[in-house]
């Protein structure tokens, strides 16, 4: 099981995630026979498919390790396969991401079936929240502004600068080198066509292991700073009253007090002590921006803490 | 052609010359959604790859209506065109693809439509049901524009 929180302060989002190890197996933990899977298969590569291969990194590249990244987060967690609650979550979610600075990034929402404090943004536009951290909430406003502080991440492309500082590193370090001079490599996966058939990319194997242990490691604090900065603006920008942030920071805060989600958020404050400093930065951006906007509670009340769907396929 | 007419035809040519040049933008991104309206969430008429030219008709709110080489209309972040001509490109996953894949217009315009998330999750045991799941339960459109006009505040009414 997870042995550790890494709370958010992404919502500073307030994500707590405890442990360490996931069911899919500690990524961090296998490097050596990645990078020594990525030579066996690099010397398989044809030479007539050699291509030279970028530190860079375009949004479709960013959109597939986004789906990397979701595939593991699926199975370290179990995904909440209600379509009402996850395509409200959505509603909310795309609110608020069409008032980001991606707003032509297609994004995608899904809930997570655990009491864990927690949310994460994937690459690509790919965000996920937990269900213990709806439970945490009282309306619409908190739901997006955590929402929007995922969504700043991606927005801000926070993963983008991560894996592309990777895939520098792996050039200059060697690791997987032969792999990135030759190009991503490729080996066909299961039968089928070849614009179909799943495919086995070293290279995409080596950036996806990487973008999922920073996904859960979380980002910087400067990092988490700025999204906390622009998620309150898309925030407000939806219409939503942008104390939403401050709110389930407060919510987080108070968890610690009460005996059954102490322990959550005991871990929470432990790794990531600057919950006080970034309600203070919250009290003070919130001086800067017009009072007001919807809270929704109503409608939070009746779609986010009705009773679980039945599975829908 | 009477002198007027001559006139008249150089006079049009100084003119639109010009504004041809300003209309027209370039596919700046590897691959890029042409959306019925202003927002990811609506249909995509068409999808475009990097140097694709784009005319355009009119700019909103950093989008910008425009009219494709198949005679398509639609609308582009405007920050994914670029007002010179762009060079084709092609994605480094993409690139690693088999011939079919990585030469293949097609196949650049739809990105790698989850094959290689694919096969990274089959490796490392992973569920890809997960994001098949959470791709084919989001809100459509009209879903979209209802909650958007609705406040969600027991009053009701439009933000």
């Amino acid at each position: 099981m997870m042995a550790r929180v890494f709370a958010v302060t992404a919502v500073g989002v307030g994500l707590v995630v405890l442990g360490c190890q996931s069911r899919g197996g500690d990524v961090s933990g296998v490097g050596n026979s990645i990078i020594s899977g990525v030579r066996q298969t690099v010397n398989r590569i044809n030479p007539d498919d050699v291509r030279g291969a970028t530190t860079e990194l375009d949004e479709p590249e960013e959109i597939e390790l986004g789906r990397a990244v979701s595939s593991a987060l699926g199975s370290r967690y179990k995904l909440l396969r209600d379509d009402p609650l996850t395509r409200y979550v959505a509603l909310v979610g795309n609110a608020v991401a069409q008032q980001s600075d991606r707003p032509d990034l297609r994004y995608y929402f899904g809930v997570l079936d655990t009491t864990e404090v927690n949310a994460f943004a994937a690459p690509g536009g790919y965000v996920f929240i937990t269900r213990g951290t709806l439970l945490l909430m009282r309306d619409e406003a908190t739901l997006a502004a955590v929402l929007a502080h995922e969504i700043g991440h991606i927005a801000l492309r926070h993963h983008v600068e991560t894996i592309k500082t990777e895939k520098q590193a792996a050039l200059t370090k060697g690791i997987g080198a032969s792999a990135l001079r030759v190009g991503s490599g490729y080996i066909r996966g299961a039968a089928g066509s070849a614009a179909t058939a799943p495919l086995h990319s070293p290279l995409m194997n080596v950036l996806a292991d990487g973008a999922f242990n920073a996904v859960l490691k979380g980002f910087s604090r400067a990092e988490e700073e700025q999204a906390d900065a622009v998620g309150v603006k898309y925030t407000a920008r939806a219409g939503y009253d942008p104390a939403g942030l401050r709110d389930f920071l407060r919510a987080v805060e108070d968890g610690g007090k009460q005996p059954a989600k102490s322990g959550f958020v005991a871990k929470f404050t432990a790794t990531h002590p600057g919950t006080d400093e970034r309600l203070r930065d919250q009290d003070n951006q919130l001086k800067t921006m017009p009072a007001g906007g919807r809270r929704a509670a109503t409608r939070f009340e009746q779609r986010a803490m009705k009773p679980p769907s039945p599975p829908a396929r | 052609m009477t002198r007027t007419t001559i006139a008249i035809s150089v006079l049009l040519g100084v003119v639109t010359a010009p504004l041809a040049a300003e209309t027209t933008r370039w596919v700046e991104r590897t691959k890029v959604d042409v959306r019925a309206g202003r927002g990811s969430y609506y249909e995509i008429v068409e999808t475009l790859v990097k140097g694709d030219p784009v005319d355009i008709l009119k700019a909103e709110e950093k989008w910008v209506s425009v009219r494709t080489q198949a005679a398509k209309t639609g609308w582009i972040y405007e920050a994914a065109l670029k007002a010179a001509p762009v060079p084709p490109g092609s994605s480094d996953f993409l690139k690693s693809a088999p011939g079919d894949i990585s030469t293949s217009r097609t196949a650049a315009s739809q990105g790698a439509k989850g094959i290689y998330a694919q096969g990274y999750a089959r490796q490392r045991g992973y569920d890809y049901g997960v994001v098949t799941w959470i791709e084919t339960h989001q809100p459509d459109r009209s879903q979209m524009e209802a909650f958007l006009q609705d406040s969600g505040e027991p009053s009701g009414g439009a933000r």
